[in-house]
Order: C-alpha cells, then sequence, then structure tokens
C-alpha cells in the first residue's frame, strides 16, 4: 500500500545520505590536518521503537531514517597513551639537545681539546727541566699555562652559555604555557556553548593539550558536559575557564598566584630544569674538579721549588682560584719566567740547588701521565659525558619510535582513510540516488492512483 | 590493522629519515676519516684515544729529553777525547823532557811554555758549552772553571733527563770528575800541567818524574769519562730508536681505535646510498595512489 508518508521516508533518506555527503568532504578535507579525528555520521531508523510498546507494530506509520548525530572516533587509551608519550619526547628531545650541547664544550679527542692543552703545558715543563736557563723556553711555559687557563675559562663559560640559554627557553616555555592554557580555557567554554559542532572544537582542544604536554608532562582530566581540566604534576593549569598562570622569570618555572616551584613530569620543561638545575652544575664541578687539581698539585711542587736565584715558596697557579672560572697564574710568577721555581731542594736541609737545577720541572711534568693528575681527572670526566650523551641520544631515539608508534595507534582509529571516504562518498551517492528513485516511483504509483480516479 | 594515507606519509617519511641519518652518518665517517668524533660516538673508544694522544704527546716530551741527552753527552765525550790528545802530547813532551836531561835550556824551555799553552788549552776546553751551557758544572750557572786561575766554579750536582717512562739518564759529569779534584793532594790536571811546566823548564828530573805519574793518572781519570759519557750515549741512543718505535706503536693503536676503516666505510655508505635511493624510489611509488585515483 502506498502512502504519502513513503515520500517523507524517502526525503530522510535523502537527508541522511546529503549529511553523510557533507562528513565525508570534511573529513577528505581536513585529511591532513593536524589532530583531526575522522567524523563519522550516526544513523538510527525511524519506526523500530527502541522501546516495546503497545502501538509498536506493523501498522506504525513512521519509517525512514534519522541522525542521531555527527560523532568523532577517538581511541580513548590509545590517545591518552600518545599524549603521555608526547611529554616524555619533549623531555628527550631536550635533553639530546642539552647533551650535544654539552660535548660540543669538551671537543675530545682532538689535538685542541683541553686534554692536548694540558699535554702542551706539561711538555712546556718538560722543557724547562732540559733548559732550565733558557728565558724562551722558561716564557713559553708560562704561555702554555695561560693557555691553559683559558681552555678552562671557556669550557666553563660555555657551559655556564647552556644553563644560560635554558633559563631563557623557560622564560619562553612559560609564555607560550600560559597561551595555550588560555586557548584551552576559551576551548572549554565554546564547547560548553554549543551542541553541535563540538567536534572540531575538542579537537582543536586535543592538539592544544598535547602541545601543552610536550612543554609541561600536563595531563587532562575529562570532565562534563565535553570539557577537560588539564594539571601539571597534581596541580591546575586549566580549570573550566579558568587558567592559573605560570611564570619562569629567573630560568625556574613557578605557579604565578603563590610562586610555589611547578613539579613538571617528564617534558620539556622539566628537562630544561634539570639542565639548570644538574646537568650543567655537575659537569662545573667536574671541571672544578680539573682546575683545582692542577692548582694544588703544581702549586705543591712549585712550592717546595727554587727559583734560580734560590727564593723558594712561590705559587705557580693563584692559590684562590680553584675552580674553572677563577683559575689564574698567580702574581709570584706572571710575567716573571725566572721565578718558576724549576730547582728541586737539596736534601737533606733542604737547601738551594745550583741555578741550572731542572729536577722539580721535571717532576711536575711526570703530572703529565699520573693516573691521579689532571689529564686523567679530565679523562673520567669526557667518559662520564660521552656515556650520558649517549644515553640520552638512545633514549631520544628510543623514545621517538615509541611516540611514532602510540601517533600510529591513535591515528588507526583517528586518521582519515582517503579509500574508505571514497567508498563512503560512492555508497552515499548511490544511496542517495536509490532514494531519489524511490521518491520518483512514489510519485508515478500516486499519479497512476490520480489519474485513475478521472 | 587500519592503515590510513597519513600514517604512510608519515612513516615514510620517517623511514627516509632514518636511512638519511644513516647515510650521513657513513659520509661523515668517510670525509673526517674518524670513527670516533665525540664522545658520545663510543665513549670507552673516545677515553682510549685521549689517552693513546696523552700518551703520544707525552713520549714527544720524552723524546726532546732524550734528544737533549744525546746532544749534551755527545758533546761531552768528543771535548774530552780531545782533552785526551792533547794528554798524548803532553805524555810526548814529558818524556822528551825526562830523557833529555843534557837537553839546552832552550828546549826545555819550549818544552815548559809549550805545556803551558796545553794546560790553557785543556782548560778552555773544560769550558765547553752545549747550547749556551758549560756541561762540566753541575748546576751551577756560569763558567765551570776561572780562565785565568783555573779554579773550579762549578758545583757535584747531577743533571737527568728523563728519555723514557720511568728510565733517567744522567748526562753530566762534572768537571772534578773529569779533571780530577782541586782538594785531592795533586790537585787537577790543570795544577799537575801547573807544576809539570814549572819542573821542565827548573831541569828538576824528579819533579818531572812525579809529575809525570801524576798526569798519567789524570790521562786515566779522562780515559775513565769518556768510556762512562760513551757508555751513556749509547744507551740514550737505543732508548730514542725504542722511543720512536714505541711512538709509531701508539700512533698505530690510535689509528685503529678512532680511525674508520675506508674500505669499510665506503662500503657501508654505497650500502646506505643504495638503501636510499630504494626507500626513495618505493616510497615514490606507494604515496600516490589511493581510491581517488581509480574513481571516476
Amino acid at each position: 500500500m502506498v502512502s504519502i508518508s513513503s515520500m517523507y521516508t524517502s526525503l530522510s533518506g535523502l537527508n541522511a545520505q546529503r549529511k553523510v555527503l557533507d562528513v565525508t568532504a570534511h573529513n577528505i578535507a581536513n585529511e591532513s590536518t593536524p589532530g583531526y579525528h575522522r567524523q563519522r555520521v550516526e544513523l538510527r531508523p525511524i519506526g523500530v521503537s527502541s522501546v516495546a510498546a503497545v502501538f509498536a507494530g506493523q501498522n506504525s506509520r513512521v519509517g525512514g531514517v534519522d541522525i542521531v548525530g555527527v560523532n568523532r572516533l577517538v581511541d580513548q587509551l590509545a590517545e591518552n597513551r600518545f599524549l603521555a608519550e608526547t611529554g616524555a619526547q619533549g623531555g628527550t628531545t631536550t635533553m639530546r639537545a642539552t647533551m650535544e650541547a654539552v660535548e660540543l664544550a669538551f671537543p675530545e679527542p682532538s689535538d685542541d681539546g683541553l686534554a692536548a692543552v694540558l699535554d702542551d703545558f706539561f711538555g712546556g715543563w718538560s722543557d724547562v727541566a732540559s733548559r732550565p736557563g733558557d728565558p724562551a723556553t722558561r716564557t713559553q711555559l708560562l704561555e702554555r699555562a695561560q693557555t691553559t687557563v683559558d681552555a678552562l675559562h671557556r669550557a666553563d663559560a660555555d657551559l655556564r652559555t647552556i644553563s644560560d640559554t635554558a633559563k631563557g627557553a623557560v622564560i619562553d616555555l612559560a609564555s607560550d604555557v600560559n597561551a595555550i592554557a588560555g586557548q584551552i580555557a576559551q576551548l572549554n567554554k565554546a564547547i560548553t556553548g554549543s551542541a553541535n559542532a563540538a567536534n572540531d572544537l575538542s579537537d582543536q582542544r586535543d592538539t592544544l593539550v598535547r602541545q601543552l604536554s610536550e612543554l609541561t608532562g600536563a595531563d587532562p582530566r575529562p570532565q562534563g558536559s565535553g570539557t577537560v581540566d588539564v594539571y601539571i604534576g597534581g596541580r591546575a593549569i586549566v580549570s573550566g575557564n579558568f587558567v592559573f598562570e605560570v611564570d619562569g622569570a629567573g630560568g625556574q618555572l613557578r605557579w604565578a598566584d603563590d610562586g610555589t616551584n611547578v613539579v613538571a613530569p617528564p617534558s620539556k620543561a622539566a628537562s630544561l630544569a634539570a639542565t639548570i638545575n644538574d646537568v650543567v652544575p655537575r659537569y662545573r664541578t667536574m671541571l672544578d674538579g680539573v682546575a683545582a687539581q692542577l692548582v694544588t698539585q703544581i702549586n705543591t711542587l712549585h712550592n717546595a721549588g727554587y727559583d734560580p736565584t734560590g727564593a723558594t715558596g712561590l705559587n705557580f697557579f693563584d692559590p684562590a682560584g680553584v675552580t674553572a672560572q677563577s683559575i689564574a697564574l698567580s702574581s709570584d710568577v706572571a710575567g716573571q719566567p725566572n721565578k718558576i721555581a724549576a730547582g728541586a731542594p737539596v736534601l737533606p736541609g733542604p737547601t738551594a740547588p745550583g741555578p741550572l737545577d731542572g729536577e722539580q720541572a721535571r717532576s711536575i711534568a711526570a703530572l703529565a701521565g699520573s693516573a691521579t693528575g689532571p689529564g686523567a681527572t679530565y679523562r673520567s670526566l669526557v667518559s662520564t659525558l660521552g656515556v650520558e650523551a649517549r644515553a640520552a641520544v638512545r633514549r631520544d631515539s628510543i623514545q621517538g619510535t615509541v611516540t611514532a608508534a602510540a601517533e600510529a595507534t591513535a591515528a588507526e582509529v583517528g586518521g582519515v582513510s582517503l579509500d574508505e571516504e571514497m567508498a563512503n562518498l560512492v555508497a552515499a551517492q548511490r544511496a542517495y540516488e536509490a532514494s531519489a528513485r524511490v521518491m520518483s516511483t512514489i510519485d508515478e504509483l500516486l499519479g497512476t492512483l490520480i489519474n485513475l480516479g478521472r | 590493522m587500519r592503515v590510513t594515507n597519513q600514517m604512510m606519509l608519515r612513516s615514510t617519511l620517517r623511514d627516509l629519515n632514518g636511512s638519511l641519518t644513516r647515510l650521513q652518518q657513513s659520509q661523515t665517517e668517510l670525509s673526517t676519516g674518524r670513527l670516533v668524533r665525540k664522545p658520545s660516538d663510543d665513549p670507552t673508544k673516545a677515553t682510549q684515544a685521549m689517552s693513546l694522544r696523552t700518551s703520544t704527546r707525552v713520549a714527544d716530551h720524552r723524546q726532546r729529553a732524550a734528544e737533549d741527552a744525546s746532544g749534551w753527552l755527545d758533546t761531552a765525550g768528543s771535548t774530552v777525547m780531545s782533552g785526551l790528545d792533547m794528554m798524548d802530547r803532553v805524555k810526548e813532551l814529558t818524556v822528551q823532557a825526562s830523557n833529555s836531561g843534557s837537553s839546552s835550556a832552550t828546549s826545555r824551555t819550549a818544552i815548559s811554555s809549550e805545556l803551558r799553552s796545553l794546560r790553557d788549552e785543556l782548560l778552555a776546553m773544560a769550558n765547553t758549552r752545549y747550547i749556551d751551557r758549560p756541561i762540566f758544572n753541575g748546576t751551577a750557572a756560569g763558567q765551570a772553571y776561572d780562565p785565568t786561575t783555573g779554579a773550579y766554579l762549578g758545583n757535584a750536582a747531577t743533571v737527568i733527563r728523563e728519555v723514557a717512562p720511568d728510565t733517567v739518564v744522567q748526562v753530566n759529569m762534572s768537571g772534578e770528575q773529569i779533571f780530577g779534584s782541586q782538594s785531592s793532594p795533586e790537585g787537577d790536571i790543570f795544577a799537575v800541567l801547573d807544576r809539570l811546566a814549572t819542573a821542565v823548564a827548573n831541569g828538576d828530573t824528579a819533579g818531572v818524574a812525579a809529575e809525570h805519574a801524576n798526569t798519567d793518572a789524570a790521562r786515566l781519570r779522562m780515559t775513565e769519562a769518556v768510556g762512562v759519557l760513551g757508555a751513556r750515549a749509547a744507551r740514550v741512543e737505543d732508548i730514542r730508536g725504542r722511543n720512536d718505535l714505541q711512538k709509531e706503536r701508539l700512533l698505530q693503536s690510535l689509528s685503529e681505535v678512532e680511525d674508520a676503516d675506508l674500505a669499510q666505510s665506503l662500503i657501508a655508505v654505497k650500502a646506505r646510498e643504495n638503501a636510499y635511493s630504494a626507500a626513495l624510489s618505493a616510497a615514490a611509488k606507494v604515496i600516490p595512489p589511493s581510491l581517488v585515483d581509480y574513481l571516476r
């Protein structure tokens, strides 16, 4: 039996398929939009009541298709994993950059790193041991000592630059974090306000949350009505429409309202904090160890030695400067090559040796190969650095693989497949054509019926 | 597994990037010729390379000290050798003077003055310098002997060179060791020659005979010194040869630790280049097609 209602049934089909075509077009258009999740029209037949009722039956006049809504396809578990890995990735990438910068401060093994400079310096002592009476050899030793001092200063300055750069990065990071948090809060508000188009807003917001996670290791906590609150280290940075800002002044990330430090999980912020508070101070301390050994070991021997005039108790390095930043030649010898105490005390006594004695210089030169000398300490610094830098590079490349895998898993559900969309397109087109055909058939049938009455 | 075009694009890009990174690594290896360029390339090898570099440089310093020792010992040896030649002439003259007791005063004066000039020459020789440093005066500054009075101005200190790890060589002998002590009863060679010349001039036969014995003793001391200096020079020469070998070995180990194997790197570069271009052409074929191309 043909009824007018069948016209409306096919109309609902036409509407539904047009919606499917719309959404397919939207999906294809956003195929490469970052953070976009494919959407699907949820359809439901009208007329099959989901609830058993007295009037539910064959005679029901209702028919057709109903558009329930447009859904975003999201695998929340995979998305959460991707989010966490993005934060970790931000951390490993930053740490890798830090370690690579630290490595640049210690160009080893080479013929122009600090190791070579130290060896040349001890070579200068060896030369003075051979020619204690030659002013040129003594002057050369002082110049090599100055080169060593400069090399230590430069390495220390390089390390401080790394720390300063990281502090600048924290300040930039704080303003980025505040800007992103502000946008998330705005989107939260927009999502609460809109009933329909929240899909695309949610995609935008999720992308921002991921950026925030990369910067600070933030984690989102979904609330009702599709909004999320965002937490960093257990403290909210976004709550509904509200933003709790952070402040990066002085290279330390703090909460703006009460000034306590932000405790960031593995992320760019955490790695920058580690650079400033752990990595750089640690290597500076190790470098200071090299400088301190150089100063104390040489001064001990130099103090006991005698210069050509028989003077003793002279310092070679300034005993006050025992860090890589403050090491300096002592005023006893600076600019006075003749004050270098190359002579060894004559025992028992001790009394001054002959003016051309070079035995103390020879003892100092022997520190070059000493297992407890500054050279060996510096080698252990480089060894530690090598192991740590290598680990940082490995961790970053492993994390890269893990992040990519997490992203792929998330994209498996949420990504747009052009093949699929094309198939949907064709299917919707055919379904549209079929519905239109049904409509024209009913039209003909009704026409026949009307003509029958003439 | 559901695969989307973006996923393929991204994973292809990542793989291409990985392939390119490896290609770049091999290429850097080849262009720098070094396997270990920074500590993180291989921390163990980097530390090893640093130790070897330090050892090489320390070996260089020792070799410089050994060269200095050689120069010093050779100068000292040849100086004392020429001193021995003079002592030969002294012996000749002494024998001549003691045999011709009847000879004339003129010839005695001639012998005496030649002995004096030999003594002066020997004294000048005792002040020989090596690179502007007197070699027979220990560690004292200035000259070994006063050129006019002949007084010893040096000391008995030793001068030492470290020529190899834990190997030291004394390169000097003091003037007193070679020419005799001035505090001994007969005095040093210069005092002996002085007295000899006087005895010859005076025709003092007993004096000449006594000093003759003393010159023989001095001559013996100098011969011994030549022996000692020669033995030390030979030892240093030997050590220098071994130092050269040792340095060769160090450089070889260093090369083994940190240098790239050229053939291996070349092959690696070639293989990775092939892998990269294969990946590129595969990507070019795989990425564009989708159903879009086939639905009309």
